[in-house]
């Protein structure tokens, strides 16, 4: 028998509901609440602990929370870890994608979790782990945990992984060959594939491409600044730019977070007190000279030749490697709203 | 223009005194056969195998598969412009022996463009030549100039496969075939009413030609791809061998002689013809290294299809990478005239999956059909046998493997890469990509 650790939020850990969101991390030996549910739909795998987090404690202390929860893991024999259902729970969903992600890189073990599609969780991990689709709230309780169960004993098996759609979960941005007798499908030759789905194409019925394009969120190119004289310019960056310490503590990939900084009072970024933080790319000219990436230097040079109106009294920055285009069209709006009270009107975006 | 392919189906090839098909049995008469191969001064030794599915023999480095056949009427030679004076093909009749293949393998010296195939063991379904009997040429040449290079122009083990092919070809050239396919396509403005009420199509071939030096590319009768612009065929032209493959593409993603001549999705869209589509024919694009180049083969296959009045068109890009700019770019000025268009061709997802699978892409394919991954990594098991030579897949820059990739005991990492035409952009592949 395999054994899985089950993560669950306080409301389903039977500790309360939204006034004890603040419950700190604890763990059980055996099966609260679905848990149990969980170890009854499992042949091949029982549920040795059950850890019981409130979600706000995991969503305002996420480190103090992922490292006590780690802590706790710390010695247990465990074969892998399984976290929710949060169907529509953005904070359960976001919580169950942070420890899943925290315990797969510690320890090395299979995590998985199930979400409703529209929660916050899905988008912001599925990168990183398998998430099954769920329902949205928690009458679909037994059916998500069933898939979740199914796929325990699968992987107990050390049977195959099929692909997302054939078992249930969100693609996580990984494409493989398959032979289609492998998925149980007819062998049917890419011609026969090709002229069907022509045919279907033709005659306005539905077909299934093979390799969806993701749909692209282009932004047309804004016209030129009349007069560069009469603006308010700011740089922006996604090149990981920060004070030394970096004080809003910006994630050096799949950033969530950007910070503004003052530099009003500066001719350029000096070195060392401005890095890079940004894992992506070699950080050794930026280190040495972050005006490569945020030309503070120049738009300086600029503004002293009277070639341009205003710089704004702030940069802002975030990191773009792993960044998800969702993550980053919420940070670029919040961006925006600044740049706009700031009275700013052009901006210089430079990425890496 | 019609066009009968008379087949015999080959069960098995043997050794013997003649060179002649009996009842499911080839027979090569090796030594005659190798004084075929040898006509060429350039070739400095050959020597002839069989090769079944399930025997325990690993080919490498493979560099063509051609299926052996002759002219029976309507024109003299099987590949003209190469073998035999540049001639119109595409009608008459033609003998086939079906079911198997010819194989030729450098002796010692892999290229680029090169691949293995497996008779057995867990890649042998890879490659559909790992499936049917195969007679294999195994020999070295004079091109000294060549030797060491990556790209290799292999043109005398590869005309040495032609010549061979027909040689072969012709001991059925008399016979009765067991079976004719009959290929009967009437000029785009002559066809019934009820025909041209069909939605009509078009074939896009976009056979790799994206080497600027002569030599490498596809060949249609004898004229390098490279200095071609998209030109309109019958299909039955690219059915009785107009088409040559070239020595260039990483060969996954390689089209064969072979599969030019038995391409499936030019005969799935004959068979159509009349129920379901009005199939105008193949426009024969190309692949080009030049932006400007590029869009103008797409302009140009856009309006070519527009004015052969298709409503829907399959596009088969050889090759991935730089040419997947070409198959989009196609694929969207194809969109951009109301041509209903759908794709095939295979990926480069990267060895962890997460890389973009094509290098271009566009909203508007919205029907592409997969054939497989470039870079799917294969672990292999020693073979008993190799024909060829096994260190050519690490030491000679065949596009998936790698030094040290060829083990000690005989086993092999590589990539999907090397896989001898394991993609069948042509459609044979019954492999697709999935998410996970």
């Amino acid at each position: 028998m395999k054994k899985a650790i089950h993560y669950i939020n306080q409301f389903f850990g039977q500790i309360g509901g939204e006034d004890k969101a603040d419950f700190e991390p604890v763990i059980h030996e055996g099966t609260v609440g679905p848990s149990l549910l969980l170890d009854q739909s499992m042949k091949e795998v029982s549920v040795t602990h059950t850890v019981i987090c409130g979600d706000n404690f995991m969503a305002s202390h996420p480190e103090e929370a992922v490292s006590r929860i780690l802590s706790m893991l710390e010695g247990l024999e465990f074969d892998m870890f399984i976290a929710g259902p949060a169907f529509l729970a953005g904070r359960y969903g976001t919580a169950c994608g942070t420890i899943c992600k925290a315990v797969q890189e510690k320890f090395n073990v299979p995590v998985f979790s199930s979400m409703n599609v529209e929660n916050p969780g899905v988008e912001m991990f599925k990168g990183h782990l398998y998430i099954f689709e769920g329902g949205r709230r928690a009458t679909y309780m037994k059916q998500d945990i069933e898939k979740l169960a199914s796929f325990a004993d699968k992987i107990a098996k050390g049977e195959k992984i099929l692909p997302a759609s054939i078992e249930g979960y969100f693609p996580r941005g990984i494409r493989h060959e398959v032979f289609l007798e492998d998925l149980g499908l007819e062998p049917k030759m890419a011609a026969d594939r090709a002229v069907d789905m022509l045919v279907k194409k033709l005659t306005g019925q539905e077909f299934i491409t093979e390799l969806p394009i993701p749909k692209q969120d282009r932004v047309d190119i804004a016209p030129a600044v009349a007069d560069l004289r009469k603006v308010k310019i700011a740089l922006v960056t996604s090149g990981g730019i920060v004070p030394r310490e970096n004080p809003d503590h910006i994630q050096s990939c799949s950033a969530t977070k950007w910070g503004e900084y003052d530099v009003s009072k500066l001719d350029r970024l000096p070195a060392p007190e401005y890095k890079t933080i940004h894992a992506g790319y070699d950080p050794e000219q930026a280190d040495k000279n972050p005006n490569v990436v945020v030309p503070l230097d120049a738009i300086r040079a600029y503004q002293k030749e009277g070639r341009i109106g205003e710089v704004d009294d702030y940069f802002y920055t975030t990191v773009g490697t792993g960044t998800t285009q969702g993550e980053a069209a919420r940070m670029g709006k919040e961006i925006a709203e600044k740049l706009k009270e700031r009275g700013v009107s052009a901006v210089i975006l430079t990425s890496t | 223009m019609k066009l009968e392919i008379g087949k015999f189906f080959v069960k098995d090839i043997v050794f013997g005194d003649e060179t002649a098909y009996n009842n499911g049995i080839l027979t090569i008469n090796k030594e005659e056969a190798l004084q075929v191969v040898m006509e060429d001064s350039h070739m400095t030794e050959a020597d002839l195998h069989i090769v079944r599915p399930g025997d325990e023999v690993r080919l490498v480095p493979v560099k063509d598969a051609f299926e052996m056949r002759c002219k029976v009427s309507g024109s003299e030679g099987v590949y003209p412009g190469c073998t035999s004076p540049v001639a119109p093909v595409g009608f008459g009749r033609t003998h086939a022996l079906a079911g198997c293949s010819l194989l030729v393998v450098g002796k010692h010296w892999g290229s680029f463009q090169d691949g293995l195939i497996d008779m057995s063991g867990p890649a042998q379904r890879n490659t559909i030549y790992g499936l049917m009997p195969n007679l294999v040429l195994v020999g070295d040449t004079d091109e000294e100039f060549e030797r060491r290079e990556q790209q290799k122009k292999n043109k005398a083990l590869r005309w040495a496969g032609m010549r061979l092919s027909e040689y072969v070809g012709r001991c059925v050239k008399d016979m009765t075939p067991e079976s004719i396919e009959t290929w009967d396509l009437e000029p785009v403005n002559r066809r019934t009413s009820e025909v041209q009420q069909l939605p009509s199509v078009v074939y896009v071939a976009q056979p790799q030609t994206q080497m600027e030096a002569m030599g490498y590319n596809t060949l249609v009768y004898g004229w390098d791809g490279n200095h071609m612009l998209p030109t309109f065929m019958h299909p039955n032209e690219i059915l009785d061998g107009a088409v040559v493959s070239g020595s260039f593409m990483p060969v996954s993603s390689k089209i064969s002689t072979y599969e030019w001549v038995n391409n499936p999705t030019v005969k799935r869209l004959m068979k159509e013809h009349g129920k379901t589509i009005n199939f105008l024919g193949v426009i024969m694009s190309n692949l080009n290294v030049v932006m400007e180049e590029k869009i103008r083969s797409a302009n140009m296959v856009a309006r070519m299809a527009l004015n052969l009045g298709a409503d829907g068109a399959i596009v088969a890009e050889e090759g991935y990478g730089n040419p997947d700019v070409d198959y989009i770019q196609t694929i969207v000025e194809l969109e951009n005239v109301g041509i209903k268009t759908v794709g095939l061709s295979n990926e480069c997802t990267g060895r962890d999956g997460a890389s973009q699978p094509l290098v271009a892409l566009d909203e508007k394919a919205t029907a592409l059909v997969s054939s497989g991954n470039v870079s799917q990594i294969h672990e292999l098991p020693p073979m008993k046998t190799v024909l060829g030579e096994l260190e050519s897949l690490a030491r000679d820059g065949l596009s998936g493997g790698w030094e040290g990739c060829v083990r000690e005991d005989g086993s092999i990492i590589m990539e999907n890469n090397a896989m001898f035409c394991a993609d069948h952009i042509s459609g044979f592949s019954v492999k697709t990509c999935a998410d996970f």
